[in-house]
């Protein structure tokens, strides 16, 4: 009896010991980035770190420019992909071999996705190249530089090439699970097609929606990889100036990074209790409604 | 006029999905011809000349790429099948036993995708000194299987909350062992899930760059790490070459996984090539 009752534990010991691990790295970031610190002979709590990240001139933009190209690429990427999963399902694309080329660029590292934006889009690149057959430009010069431009238009690019068919494949199998059962009862009881979808599949899909949208905003907003080959040299991005601040040679500089960390930390599992609230509330909703 | 429309109806979606699938795959195109691409000067749109520079760097030369490639993907074989060792038991317990922190720890096993890789990567430095795992392989398959938690978790978790455990029971009331019952009951039915899960790992383990340089401190180089310089400095040949390569490997080792669990296991539904 008391051997059964201990035996989940057991199971989940290896688990709790690495996720051990994770925690308490995360808290180390988070208490280092209040100023204790004793290796660099800094022992007193404080906000001032925060502070400077929040008010400093040289430190405030890098939080806009994070917040700015991530929203706008995940919001960006959801609404395609969505509106991509939904004519893929109705015109029964999804069957199609065609189909499994969204799974490629899942194996395609962030860094090659900025390669390709590199390939593409420098002023050397083959959209510049294509515009000079096109008697659009003269020179490679005359070609807008969208990349490392402060619209972070060649970060956005790349995280789209990679988010959008991930929001794809994720949202995808359950539109086609529900338009399969659901959408086609209503459409027999005479709702149109586009009611049908709009009124009926979109919101059973939400929750899949909202994950992936959790998923792609926490990655770009926390990755490194390509604001730092395509972005600009200031501001920089929230990670790439993070590890700035951590490799500087003075220890003592280490709590900026770690701030840094810690509001990119906070924001994130703040967002990520939203979406709890969110999700659970629809849980409910959709055991209320009988679907299941 | 109806009839216009509807044809209209029929064209417009398809052409949308073509030009979505034609994004996707022109910047690949474009990688793969600038893997063999001698010169190619502006506004040439192909090649001048050809080279296979790449190749020679790959088998000729004193790069060593082939041999961090090759370390590189057993590091990411040993992460995926350690992420699943450990996640076959834990989404067992969550699927079939009600205990203590149930709710937290599916919580707690969602933060390394949501919380920001570098906040993690610098957050482990003291730790890992301490613990004499910084710039060792060891400590570099430790982080990586904590980023791997999540999805081999998520997906473990569903398949054998989907298949439950009356087939398991069924086999122990007839007698079978618990090792045989686990053998030829347990694990081919969780198959296609260990395959989704395992490719899933071993992809997020190969990608790792961030991570692994500040864990690995520059000491474990794995193929990313070592692509990075060539991404970064804009030797485009040789840069697209070992792209090519990285998404040329992950897609063969994804093949060998599948035919070999196939062949062991008889599994019809797989996660990449269906």
């Amino acid at each position: 009896m008391h051997h059964s009752r201990l035996k989940p534990y057991w199971m989940i010991l290896p688990v709790v010991v690495f996720m051990g691990i994770f925690i308490y790295s995360i808290l180390n970031t988070l208490i280092q980035s209040l100023g204790i610190l004793p290796a660099a002979g800094l022992n007193e709590w404080t906000l001032s770190y925060y502070q400077a990240v929040l008010f400093r001139g040289d430190l405030f933009p890098s939080l806009q420019l994070s917040l700015y190209f991530s929203v706008v690429s995940s919001l960006l990427a959801v609404i395609l992909g969505v509106l991509i999963s939904a004519l893929a399902v109705r015109t029964g694309f999804t069957r199609k071999k065609l189909f499994q080329i969204f799974k490629v660029p899942i194996i395609v590292p962030h860094l090659v996705a900025a390669l390709l934006i590199l390939n593409l889009f420098s002023q050397s690149g083959i959209i510049s190249r294509v515009f000079y057959q096109l008697n659009w430009v003269q020179s490679p010069q005359q070609f807008p530089s969208v990349l490392f431009d402060p619209y972070a238009l060649g970060i956005m690019l790349a995280y789209l090439w990679k988010e959008v068919p991930f929001v794809i494949l994720m949202v995808v199998t359950i539109m086609e699970k529900i338009d399969g059962s659901i959408g086609e009862a209503a459409v027999n009881l005479g709702a149109s097609k586009f009611k049908t979808f709009y009124r009926i599949t979109l919101p059973l899909c939400l929750p899949t929606i909202y994950t992936s949208f959790l998923l792609v905003f926490a990655y770009s907003f926390g990755a490194f990889e390509i604001p730092f080959l395509l972005g600009m040299t200031s501001p920089k991005a929230l990670p790439v100036l993070a590890y700035v601040e951590f490799t500087h040679p003075d220890l003592a500089h280490r709590p900026y990074a770690m701030a840094l960390n810690g509001i990119m930390v906070v924001l994130s599992i703040m967002l990520t209790y939203v979406y709890y609230r969110i999700f659970k509330g629809d849980q409910k909703a959709k055991a209320g409604g009988g679907y299941q | 006029m109806e009839a216009i429309n509807n044809i209209e109806l029929k064209v417009l979606p398809k052409t949308i999905l073509y030009i979505t699938l034609f994004s996707v795959l022109l910047p690949l195109g474009v990688l793969l011809i600038w893997s063999f691409a001698g010169s190619w000067p502006w506004p040439n749109l192909l090649p001048k000349t050809f080279s296979y520079r790449v190749l020679a760097e790959l088998f000729g030369g004193y790069s060593g790429a082939l041999q961090v490639l090759f370390s590189s993907v057993l590091i990411s074989m040993v992460v995926a099948f350690a992420s699943i060792l450990i996640s076959i038991p834990a989404a067992r317990a969550i699927a079939f036993y009600d205990f203590l922190g149930k709710d937290f720890l599916q919580f707690i096993t969602l933060l390394p995708v949501i919380v920001p890789v570098t906040a993690f990567a610098m957050g482990t430095q003291i730790l890992f000194i301490r613990l004499n795992l910084s710039d060792t392989v060891i400590g570099v398959v430790i982080v990586h299987i904590i980023l791997c938690l999540p999805y081999t978790m998520k997906i473990l978790t569903e398949v054998t909350e989907a298949t439950g455990n009356k087939m398991e029971r069924q086999a122990r009331v007839l007698g079978a062992t618990p090792y045989q019952t686990f053998r030829y009951v347990t694990l081919p039915l969780l198959m296609p899930g260990i395959i989704a899960a395992g490719s899933m790992a071993y992809i997020i383990s190969f990608s790792q760059y961030f991570l692994t340089f500040l864990v690995g401190g520059g000491n474990i180089i794995t193929f990313s790490m070592f692509m990075f310089p060539y991404i970064q400095s804009g030797d485009r040949t040789i840069a697209s070459g070992y792209s090519i390569l990285f998404i040329a490997t992950s897609l063969l080792v994804f093949i060998l996984f599948e035919t070999l669990m196939k062949r062991y296991y008889h599994v019809e539904e797989v996660y990449f090539f269906n």
